[in-house]
């Protein structure tokens, strides 16, 4: 008796219908993300050196976090090479300024293009077997890159490179990273709302079941990986043009796997609003923790495993899930 | 090329250095093979052994082969809560919570590690560390022959208690299907529980012969930990001597990668083979019966 009145309230709260919820988020990628960016765009030059460095390592967090969420969110693809993609982005973009001159705004599509050739290079090996391989494989492949780097000197060894020409402004910067952020919102929202969303999250669910019906999975999480190094590409690019220099221990660390795998799990996995809720969570507690980065990676750490425990979709979906029970009932 | 005596005497080294990396594979393995558990903190695990190790010489004066059995056996009580209080939960919910789960334990320790100790390298000082051993041409340090000599040891006690007691009894069952031990009355968290110290007890002593032969920092596990997976992958999940065997040859093919290539490359070989061996042999790594 108890649950047939649970589960029949008299008065059902007007909740908006999954059709509803879906058009809101169709409004918010098509008008009022776009909206909120050319605002942000246009405000920028007004903003405070402080705001712009923030807003920049938002962007640029976001935008990682996004391409992971594509590949571990939506596709199941646990990734713990965020640092590979991330260097191989950024010593790109160094290397085709200093040795060809090319101009700032081709080398970074060049440089998310080298990245998306690294993750072409090792799919076959990642690929082979199911998730948790890949996700070793890819801690295996962002350390012997760093330490190829480190012990090579073709690529200025462990100290690094130079970016011959003097890196832009902080505006310009921001600007760039709106631009990057941009471009990854779009193609997570082509990810995310089309037919590819469907066989991606197939794939993740249920392989052998996807591959029955007729998906090919290994085409489909190539390209989630592609596109997806492609976009770390860009921002590892955008990250060595605005220091200067490139070193394998900044560039290839194991911080920017830690910090885009803690941002998605701590704002919510495989949703699209989780990336955002996390970095804003992420870098704001690294602000706070400034003056102690040991002691703030431990905390992530710590916070990482209560989240995972206690709330598997993230900030995120701890708020959605009161309006979602409720819309189950209707 | 360096001449022969140099190149004879290294791979010596990198054969019994091979003992010790299967001691420490072989920790992973079993958690892998028993409880599908990706143990992403097993580096820091030998890190905190090594340390342990480090500290019982400076201040009680225990030699580290003597607090060898003393280290595993408190890194051991140590993994115990742990098993109950971060991975027992987790139970049925895949094995990416986890694996995840064990990956914040791995920022956490290495973290801690740092504040408490700083990031300087550390060696344990053990008299017979540096010291030379000479057989014909081969010359090798006594360390190394010492931590072949334990690892192997260690690694016949593990295949003993797996193959001839009722624990191991156990722990294959529980491996084999964990529904149906739990079904014929095997405590399958108990055995879980003690399968991750076991396998907690491995890393750490690999810790102390590792931290005796070579220095080591707080950032050291990760590298052990992809070598270990190598290791892991070569010799099958759960074959003990494949285990053994696979460490062996690591240790050699990262010698020679050493002599050919320069020192420093001496993990990279580690990590390139990893890669290689996902991509062309990857029956050695399936996993039949997981979930």
């Amino acid at each position: 008796m108890l649950t047939s009145q649970l589960s029949h309230p008299s008065h059902p709260e007007p909740l908006p219908s999954p059709l509803e919820l879906a058009n809101m988020s169709r409004f918010c990628a098509y008008l009022f993300l776009p909206a909120c960016l050319l605002a942000l765009a246009v405000i920028a030059p007004a903003m405070s050196d402080y705001a712009l460095e923030i807003g920049f390592r938002l962007l640029l967090l976001i935008t990682l976090a996004e391409a992971w969420n594509l590949l571990a969110g939506y596709g199941g693809l646990v990734s713990l090479g965020t640092a590979s993609f991330v260097g191989i982005g950024a010593y790109a973009l160094t290397g085709l300024v200093n040795q060809a001159d090319v101009p700032f705004f081709l080398a970074i599509p060049a440089a998310g293009l080298a990245a998306a050739l690294l993750a072409l290079t090792v799919s076959r090996a990642v690929f082979r077997l199911r998730g948790l391989y890949f996700t070793v494989g890819t801690l295996a492949l962002a350390e012997a890159l760093r330490m190829f780097m480190v012990n090579y000197s073709g690529f200025g060894g462990a100290s690094g490179l130079f970016l011959s020409v003097d890196p832009p402004g902080l505006l310009e910067l921001f600007w760039t990273a709106l631009a990057i952020f941009a471009v990854t919102s779009l193609a997570m929202t082509v990810a995310t709302s089309s037919r590819f969303s469907i066989l991606l999250r197939a794939v993740r669910d249920d392989e052998d079941a996807a591959a029955q019906i007729g998906v090919r999975p290994f085409r489909i999480k190539l390209i989630a990986f592609l596109v997806a190094s492609f976009l770390m590409g860009m921002a590892g690019a955008l990250q060595g043009l605005k220091v200067g220099a490139v070193e394998p221990y900044g560039m290839f660390g194991i911080q920017w796997t830690v910090n885009v795998l803690s941002i998605v799990i701590i704002g919510g996995q495989g949703l699209r609003a989780g990336p955002i809720v996390g970095a804003l969570f992420v870098v704001l507690l690294s602000e706070l923790l400034a003056d102690y980065p040991a002691l703030h990676l431990a905390i992530t750490g710590v916070i990482l495993i209560v989240v995972i425990r206690f709330a598997p979709k993230g900030l995120v979906g701890l708020f959605q899930r009161r309006p979602r029970a409720a819309g189950g009932v209707q | 090329m360096p001449n022969f005596d140099v190149v004879v005497s290294s791979m010596a080294s990198g054969f019994l250095l091979g003992g010790i990396l299967a001691l420490i594979a072989l920790g992973l393995s079993i958690s892998l093979g028993v409880m599908r558990l990706v143990n992403l903190a097993h580096g820091e695990l030998l890190v905190c052994g090594a340390y342990l190790s480090y500290f019982l010489l400076s201040h009680a004066g225990i030699d580290p082969l003597v607090g060898l059995l003393l280290v595993g056996a408190i890194m051991a009580v140590i993994a115990l809560p742990f098993q109950r209080l971060l991975i027992a939960p987790l139970a049925g919910k895949g094995m990416e919570a986890p694996m995840m789960t064990m990956f914040g334990v791995s920022i956490i320790l290495q973290n801690l590690l740092l504040l408490a100790f700083s990031a300087d390298t550390r060696a344990i000082e053990a008299p017979y560390a540096a010291r030379p051993l000479s057989i014909g041409p081969i010359t090798v340090s006594e360390i190394y022959v010492i931590g072949f000599v334990v690892s192997v040891l260690l690694v016949g006690c593990v295949h003993l208690l797996v193959t001839r007691t009722a624990f191991g009894r156990e722990l294959r069952a529980s491996s084999a299907d964990a529904t149906a031990a739990a079904v014929m009355g095997v405590d399958v968290k108990r055995v879980h529980a003690l399968t991750f110290a076991l396998g907690s007890a491995c890393a750490a002593m690999g810790g102390v012969l590792i931290g005796t032969a070579f220095s080591f920092t707080p950032g050291t596990g990760a590298t052990y930990l992809l070598i270990s997976f190598a290791i892991v992958v070569l010799g099958g999940i759960g074959n003990i001597f494949g285990t053994l065997m696979a460490g062996i040859a690591m240790g050699l093919l990262q010698s020679l990668g050493a002599v050919v290539l320069g020192d420093g490359y001496r993990d990279l070989v580690g990590l390139v083979l990893f890669l290689l061996a996902l991509a062309l042999r990857p029956q050695g790594i399936a996993m039949s019966g997981g979930r």
